[in-house]
């Protein structure tokens, strides 16, 4: 019955909203081209009878979101050890890397879409307050000999304005509960709280009002979602205007010897893995054929580009396993 | 990393005892108040600053008595489990006109 309500809610919504369709059409136009994505979204007519990829099966679009939560449920308790077990702990040195690129500063509030156990927002906290804290010793470092002036104005003597505007604030937004409670878990054992907002949401249909973040990211989620254009216009929504989309995600490896070894690697010792550790080798093994199905760097730049993001830049990580997309919302 | 190995291992620690002493002080005061839900963590009000409604993108009314984020104009309900707000469209409760607890859960 709900699901009725909704598309009529939803229909009601968007002919009375049109702004937001009238300018992704602009952007589309604009761009002059509209490429046939190669991973064969949409087929049939218009009545929503569309079909898309769920690994290398085909299933109508409706079908995917179900298929895709029930694999996290799955794999949401084993989730942390089978990164560190597939990826051979180099999924961290990915994430540090995406950090180290988005280079935060205090008072910066980052959206993490389909963060699940909070990897990014946690990263992203610490990395805030070791600024935070490098900016103080350099203010102490600079103040050695202060004059009577500086030492009136001083924190001591005054009161801590400085750290009340400049809170920064991480909010992490996944579609699957079981992900949210491992990582609100998490964030409570490692004693984190402050800053941190967990929030269950659809990545196609975000919570959050318009020109919200500074940062949106997505790692390693967003080929999951069904609707990947969608989620780059939500993600543009969200963002403020000078606000950066990042994305880490499993891509195509350009040498070709590296390529062989890393299907032989993916399509053999990773659902062997999963079967092992979390007792479930039909989720690992869908993880690993949406990778093969996700489009490559060029391509995704160029849907990124389409959604209206600007200075669209990808580094390859690993040799092309890992991408990092980044465009600016002007 | 062996700062975050010790913390584990306290928090570990000191978890059990903890934990029995919440479930019996929490025994103690569901039988004194017997409406609120003292398992239900608060609900950090400060998010209500950037969520909204995923359909309309209206702002959202925090109601204590149900734990759940309202949406007069629709007139459907987002609830909160442990803490975290619900925001799936297909998992929001409508609220019927006339009364103020609806008999039909939204089902996705």
């Amino acid at each position: 019955m709900a699901a009725s309500v909704r598309l009529m809610l939803r229909r009601a919504v968007r002919l009375s909203h049109g702004k937001i369709n009238v300018a992704a059409a602009d952007t589309a136009a604009r761009s002059g081209r509209r490429l046939a994505p190669s991973t064969c979204r949409c087929f049939g007519d218009a009545a929503g009878d569309r079909i898309t990829h769920f690994g290398f099966e085909t299933v109508p679009e409706a079908e995917k979101a179900k298929k895709v939560y029930k694999v996290f449920e799955n794999v949401a308790r084993h989730y942390d050890t089978m990164n560190d077990a597939m990826s051979l702990g180099i999924h961290r040195l990915w994430k540090d890397a995406l950090l180290h690129a988005m280079h935060p500063q205090p008072g910066a509030q980052l959206l993490d879409v389909a963060g699940g156990t909070g990897d990014i927002a946690f990263r992203f906290l610490e990395y805030v307050r070791s600024q935070q804290e490098r900016q103080k010793r350099r203010a102490a470092r600079s103040m050695q000999t202060p004059s009577w002036r500086d030492i009136s104005s001083s924190d001591q003597y005054a009161s801590e304005d400085e750290a009340g505007p400049r809170e920064s604030g991480a909010v992490v937004c996944d579609i699957n509960k079981e992900m949210l409670k491992v990582g609100k878990r998490r964030a409570e054992s490692a004693g984190v709280v402050a800053g941190l907002s967990w929030v269950a949401g659809d990545a196609e249909e975000l919570p959050f009002d318009d020109d919200q973040f500074d940062v949106y990211t997505v790692a390693f989620g967003i080929r999951n979602v069904t609707r990947i254009d969608q989620a780059l216009k939500e993600a543009l929504r969200v963002l403020k205007p000078g606000g950066r989309f990042m994305c880490l995600e499993f891509s195509k490896v350009t040498n070709p010897v590296l390529a062989r070894l890393y299907d032989a690697y993916s399509f053999n010792v990773i659902p062997a893995l999963g079967e092992v550790i979390a007792a479930d080798w039909k989720s690992y093994q869908y993880l690993v054929e949406s990778i093969r199905k996700f489009p490559d760097q060029e391509e995704f730049k160029l849907m990124i580009e389409d959604a209206g993001f600007f200075c669209v830049k990808y580094y390859n990580l690993t040799g092309g396993v890992v991408a990092l997309h980044s465009g600016f919302k002007l | 990393m062996y700062r975050a190995v010790v913390c584990r291992l306290v928090t570990e620690a000191g978890r059990v005892p903890r934990g029995v002493n919440h479930g019996a002080l929490a025994l103690r005061l569901r039988s004194f108040s017997g409406v609120k839900d003292e398992q239900q963590p608060p609900f950090n009000r400060s998010l209500l600053r950037f969520l909204v409604c995923p359909l309309s993108k209206r702002p959202l009314r925090y109601e204590p008595e149900t734990n759940e984020l309202i949406n007069e104009e629709l007139g459907i309900a987002y609830p909160i489990i442990d803490g975290i707000p619900n925001m799936i469209p297909q998992e929001a409760r409508l609220i019927e006109k006339d009364t103020d607890v609806s008999t039909t859960p939204a089902q996705g």
